[in-house]
């Protein structure tokens, strides 16, 4: 491919202390693409997610965004960059209401008599977020109802409404479906296809080689913090993906 | 219906309170009884309001009485050293406020959990009170300038309750309508999405520790001011007045989240209940024990309705 990735890493290291969750790994994430990373527990999928999500800082390598060095110090420099990261806990407020968990930390505010004091818009980001949720074909009505009365899915979807929200390009998701049922995952991979057809870039880590299979147009493929496959999906079937993992386990061990 | 019963069942039942004193009592429903009951509730319900910040953030603030004896005690010292109100006011909020950022820096920086961070500020504040006192009091005949804070009226409406009035509407204005309020309520809710969402809650929790040190100092000034007196231990008794009001009040309009209107109506719950027992002829110790039992009675009653808000609709 000649065109400039969106997302480049290069050499990224990661250790804790004495333990190398991390090592070496160069990947580049093309726009539009829907990416996924693939490996066994421990393989460094989730170090390296964040690293890119800003959450934690590399020890070694550097990232670049469509050809320029970026660094992400903290998730908001990630975001404010166009990366956002859907965590596996969702990272929701759970007493919160939908509205006030998609704009968390990017509140609307409009002026109020004084030129310098501004108040919370509550009314637009209710409108905002009725939007967001639409654009992922989930129709919720009350957007002061607490995430924590949501579907499993829907709640999902709240969270992929923040992503949008912060406007972002690449979105990264943690193990979507890992929690869900089955009709809640199927809701999960259409919303994930919607980002898609958007137009937008999905990394998506998961155990469950179906999803993969179902959504991925490459696959990346971890194992003792290094990558080892890197490869267009093609007509690699969920069971093809689970041998690569076991014969990169057995290399690294 | 349970919707309604979850939201205002407490603040109902603390207005039957208040109808069946009014009723009963005697000398309850007249006016100097009436002032006084609220210019009382105006001491309690600005320190719970500090209270309730720190516990929006997920903070506890231990040392909100020991901080407002320290306060009053500051402001007294320099208003019986013949200075300026203005200055001894001002040094009396300070006093607050760099007890409440010592909290902050302490359980964001150091990283010392906000029940021992708090617990030893108290004992510091305790420690410097009776230091600046040498253990008596400072009492006198202090100008109308500072007294009239809190003994005052302004358009015919006691000053005490006017700074009640101002407070909770600040307060609950910061909370409810402006983005800092928004974080805080991000931060106390769930620390570590509102951190993955770019909020600074290192902050948030210092600017509520922060602001509660004030309400604190605001308290103590207003004390002192009324008694004419500053003693180092003045405000002991209002931690766990203050801790029950907040607690009560989560039982009131948002069921299971600390709440500005809800603290203040408990305040007033609580000082109500104080008085008519009183004058009912309740022993003094009385109020203590139905202290107790409110504050445990709250905390089971807003648990059960956490779980019904989670699982019942």
């Amino acid at each position: 491919m000649t065109a400039t990735p969106l997302l480049s890493l290069r050499g990224i290291g990661k250790a804790y202390g004495p333990v190398v969750a991390v090592r070496e790994v160069d990947l580049d994430i093309f726009a539009g693409e829907v990416v996924a990373i693939c490996g066994d527990n421990g393989a460094g999928k989730s170090s390296l997610i964040k690293v890119i999500s800003g959450a934690e800082e590399a020890t070694s390598g550097t990232l670049q965004m469509r050809g320029k060095e970026v660094i992400f110090a903290s998730p908001h420099d990630a975001l404010s960059h166009g990366v956002a990261t859907i965590y596996q806990d969702l990272a929701l407020a759970p007493r919160l209401s939908i509205a006030q968990n998609v704009f968390m930390g990017s509140e609307l505010t409009r002026p109020l008599l004084l030129p310098f004091l501004r108040v919370l818009d509550k009314k637009r980001m209710a409108q905002e977020a009725r939007g967001f949720l639409k654009q992922l074909s989930v129709t919720v009505e009350d957007m002061d109802r607490p995430v924590e009365r949501l579907s499993g899915g829907q709640r999902q979807a709240v969270a992929i409404s923040r992503a949008l929200r912060w406007k972002a390009e690449i979105i990264i998701m943690d193990e979507p479906t890992a929690a869900l049922g089955v009709k809640e995952t199927a809701l999960v991979l259409d919303l994930i296809r919607r980002l898609k057809a958007d137009g937008r870039t999905v990394l998506l880590i998961s155990h469950n080689m179906r999803d993969v299979v179902a959504l991925a147009d490459r696959v990346v493929i971890m194992g003792a913090g290094r990558k080892y496959v890197d490869q267009a999906l093609g007509d690699l079937t969920a069971d093809d993906l689970s041998h690569m993992i076991m014969a990169g386990n057995a290399r690294a061990a | 219906m349970r919707e309604i019963i979850g939201r205002y069942g407490t603040a109902l039942a603390g207005l039957t309170l208040i109808v069946f004193f009014v009723a009963f009592a005697p000398n309850f429903a007249t006016t100097m009884n009436i002032v006084n009951v609220l210019k009382d509730t105006s001491f309690l319900a600005i320190l719970a309001i500090g209270f309730t910040l720190a516990l929006i953030v997920s903070e506890l603030d231990l040392s909100i009485a020991e901080v407002a004896s320290l306060s009053a005690v500051v402001t007294g010292w320099l208003i019986q050293g013949q200075q300026h109100p203005a200055l001894a006011v001002t040094a009396g909020l300070l006093v607050g406020l760099l007890c409440g950022a010592a909290n902050g820096y302490g359980v964001t920086v150091l990283r010392v959990p906000s029940l021992i961070m708090t617990l030893g500020i108290a004992a510091i504040a305790k420690g410097f009170a009776f230091m600046i006192t040498q253990g008596v009091a400072f009492v006198g005949r202090w100008p109308t300038g500072f007294t009239g804070l809190a003994r005052g009226y302004s358009f015919g409406i006691p000053n005490l309750v006017l700074w009640l009035t101002a407070v909770t509407l600040l307060t609950y204005g910061l909370i409810k309508w402006t983005r800092t309020g928004a974080h805080m309520v991000a931060t106390g809710e769930a620390d570590e999405a509102a951190r993955l969402s770019g909020i600074a809650t290192a902050r948030m929790k210092r600017i509520g520790l922060l602001l509660t040190g004030l309400c604190a100092g605001i308290t103590a000034v207003l004390l002192a001011a009324n008694l004419s007196s500053a003693a180092p231990n003045m405000a002991g008794d209002y931690l766990l007045y203050a801790i029950a009001a907040v607690l009560l009040g989560m039982t009131m309009f948002e069921p299971g989240k600390p709440n500005i209107p809800g603290t203040v109506f408990a305040a007033l719950v609580l000082k109500v209940l104080g008085n008519g027992l009183v004058l009912m002829g309740a022993a003094y110790y009385v109020q203590d024990i139905v202290l107790g039992v409110i504050i445990i009675g709250s905390v089971a009653f807003s648990a059960s309705a956490l779980k019904k808000a989670a699982f019942k609709v």
